[in-house]
């Protein structure tokens, strides 16, 4: 995949990078005002949650159960910021309410959950569960002849889990060109690089040992995800694995590719700093 | 006892009545993870190839999926083991299942040692206990052909998840083809004034045999079906308990966390004091051999039961005096 599609507008991108910029902001703000929550692996997938949300999804703030709506299944339900800020930019619920991000009678609970919130369609936040979901929910679109599209997003780290290849297996079986799992491959979990703690390389040889159609990206290249995305969407008969190749902490200096802000929380001045980083552009 | 032996075991009851309502209600689906030549799930899916997905042996990955059709609004019916369907799909049950209280129908095979034959792997003797402890949960054990039609139907007919558990083998009918159930309800398997046995599925029938054994010795015991687990029909057991003042809960299952646990818990804070006793799994695991011979070796066969309610009918009369 390239970043020099000519048929890519270049407002297009620009847009979708700004709008990527929006949701890193609100995600180091809305953990900063719980004093708890995940930056890492919420920064690492802005990018993806960015397109997905502001071009991608097939979806309408104003009728958030609308039929024949794209699904998104946030599978690593620990990186909540990131879609509970593009769900607030997008329009589904006003951005101050992000500040009540894991408070008592929050309808942003500390993972997601389906019936709190309009536009989750699936609760999660155990590892490998979305995923799972993610496949009933695509075979429920297969059964009834729905076109629309399911999306999921998974933690590297996350393809530890044995269900995810029990997901993976039957993915395939039913044919299901109609569901994207996209892999946030930012190589850190909660313990280590994520290469040292399980190896899982070579997944891309494990997805297409699965039967699955494989994309490989540079997770933080708009232009590049857009094109993956919108290639993912044609029907192939087979399942879509878009590895993303990211960064944790995408955006912010001090937080990039470091263990310890999986899931930290910024001090006031660290807020501060991140965010005069993201206003300035560096992602 | 002169109950008519059962042709079908419960499981068995289950997929009949699954197929038939299959062409009635278009609605539901069925996912199994490779017994379904053991649930009988099959017969469903040969007669409705596009609404049955067979997961492979992925009890987990299978619960999932079923979470995720059901969040799309689909209600689904998962077949399987108990023991797998109760703890290898546990968390997935737990989280995406009773906490978004999704329409998902778990009919759960080879309930307590009904399947002694195979083995403690395969023997669901926790499953009441996991079950009854999620929010929003209901549980339903039949004993018999009726009540497991009815089940099937309250199953699919009630708005949330449900847990059923059903035996591996036949043994007998107890009510009439017809006979009312309710989730919530109970059944006077037999009515009597000496001590009230409480008891679901297969115990029922060992609990009926216990009663025929008491009345050579002239004790009238009351046999109270609660079929419905969780939740259980609080004012039949209220009134039955102050007719007979004594109370032997029989399960298939362990003591600790089963049916028994939640009626003590009742009694005592409804200030019901009765002398009580339990029949089941005494904090062990059973093993392999053959149904009654396990109950015999175990202490849930009827004599076992028998002997219980003699005894907090002797401690009743102490307290009386």
């Amino acid at each position: 995949m390239t970043g020099n599609n000519p048929e890519m507008p270049v407002g297009r991108i620009a847009s979708l990078e700004a709008h990527a910029r929006d949701i890193r902001r609100e995600i180091v703000s809305m953990v900063h005002a719980a004093q708890s929550g995940h930056c890492g692996g919420s920064l690492s997938s802005a990018d993806i949650v960015a397109a997905l949300y502001f071009d991608i999804l097939n979806i309408d703030p104003a009728r958030p159960r609308m039929a024949g709506r794209d699904r998104f299944v946030l599978s690593k339900g620990h990186a909540c910021p990131v879609l509970y800020a593009a769900l607030a930019l997008r329009g589904y619920l006003p951005v101050e309410e992000l500040s009540t991000l894991r408070r008592n009678s929050s309808r942003l609970q500390g993972h997601p959950v389906a019936p709190y919130l309009p536009g989750i369609d699936a609760t999660t936040g155990s590892l490998g569960m979305g995923f799972g979901q993610a496949v009933g929910m695509a075979l429920e679109a297969k059964m009834t002849g729905a076109g629309h599209t399911v999306y999921t997003l998974l933690g590297d780290g996350e393809l530890d889990e044995g269900l995810v290849w029990e997901a993976a297996a039957s993915a395939a079986k039913f044919k299901l060109d109609n569901l994207v799992a996209i892999i946030d491959r930012n190589n850190l979990q909660n313990d280590g690089y994520a290469d040292d703690i399980m190896p899982m390389e070579p997944i891309d040889r494990k997805f297409e040992a699965f039967n699955w159609r494989v994309i490989k990206i540079e997770g933080h290249d708009m232009s590049a995800i857009v094109t993956a995305l919108e290639s993912a969407r044609t029907r192939s008969g087979k399942p879509t694995c878009i590895i993303a190749h990211t960064v944790k902490g995408k955006g912010v200096s001090f937080m990039e590719d470091r263990r310890e802000w999986h899931g930290k929380a910024p001090s006031d001045e660290e807020k501060a700093k991140a965010c005069a980083e993201i206003a300035g552009g560096r992602s | 006892m002169t109950l008519a032996p059962a042709s079908k075991p419960t499981r068995r009851v289950i997929a009949d009545r699954m197929l038939e309502a299959g062409a009635a209600n278009t609605d539901f689906v069925v996912f199994e993870s490779d017994i379904g030549y053991s649930t009988y799930s099959y017969l469903f899916g040969d007669a409705y190839p596009a609404r049955y997905f067979n997961m492979g042996i992925a009890e987990l990955g299978t619960m999932a999926a079923a979470a995720g059709m059901a969040a799309e609004g689909r209600p689904v019916v998962v077949c399987g083991y108990g023991v797998f369907l109760s703890m290898r799909a546990l968390e997935a049950v737990r989280s995406f299942v009773c906490y978004p209280r999704l329409n998902v129908k778990i009919f759960s095979s080879h309930g307590g040692v009904t399947a002694a034959i195979d083995g403690v792997t395969h023997q669901a003797t926790e499953d009441i206990a996991f079950m009854g402890t999620l929010p929003g949960m209901t549980v339903l054990v039949p004993c018999d052909s009726a009540s497991a039609t009815a089940a099937f139907d309250l199953a699919l007919g009630a708005d949330g998840p449900v847990f059923v558990r059903l035996m591996r083998d036949p043994l007998f009918e107890v009510y009439p083809a017809g006979t009312g159930f309710r989730i919530g309800g109970s059944a006077m398997a037999r009515k009597g004034r000496h001590v009230t046995i409480a008891a679901y599925g297969d115990m029922v029938i060992q609990s009926l045999e216990a009663a025929a054994l008491l009345e050579t010795d002239g004790v009238e015991a009351e046999v109270l079906d609660l079929y419905s687990v969780k939740p259980f029909d609080e004012a039949a057991l209220r009134e039955s308990l102050s007719r007979t003042g004594a109370l032997v809960v029989a399960e298939n299952h362990q003591v600790r966390n089963g049916l028994g646990y939640a009626l003590a818990s009742w009694c005592m804070r409804n200030g019901v004091h009765v002398p009580f006793a339990q029949i089941g799994l005494q904090d062990t695991f059973a093993e392999s051999g053959s149904y009654p011979l396990t109950l015999e070796k175990f202490g849930m066969d009827p004599s076992s039961i028998a002997a219980a309610a003699r005894a907090v009918i002797g401690r009743k009369k102490r307290s009386e005096q």
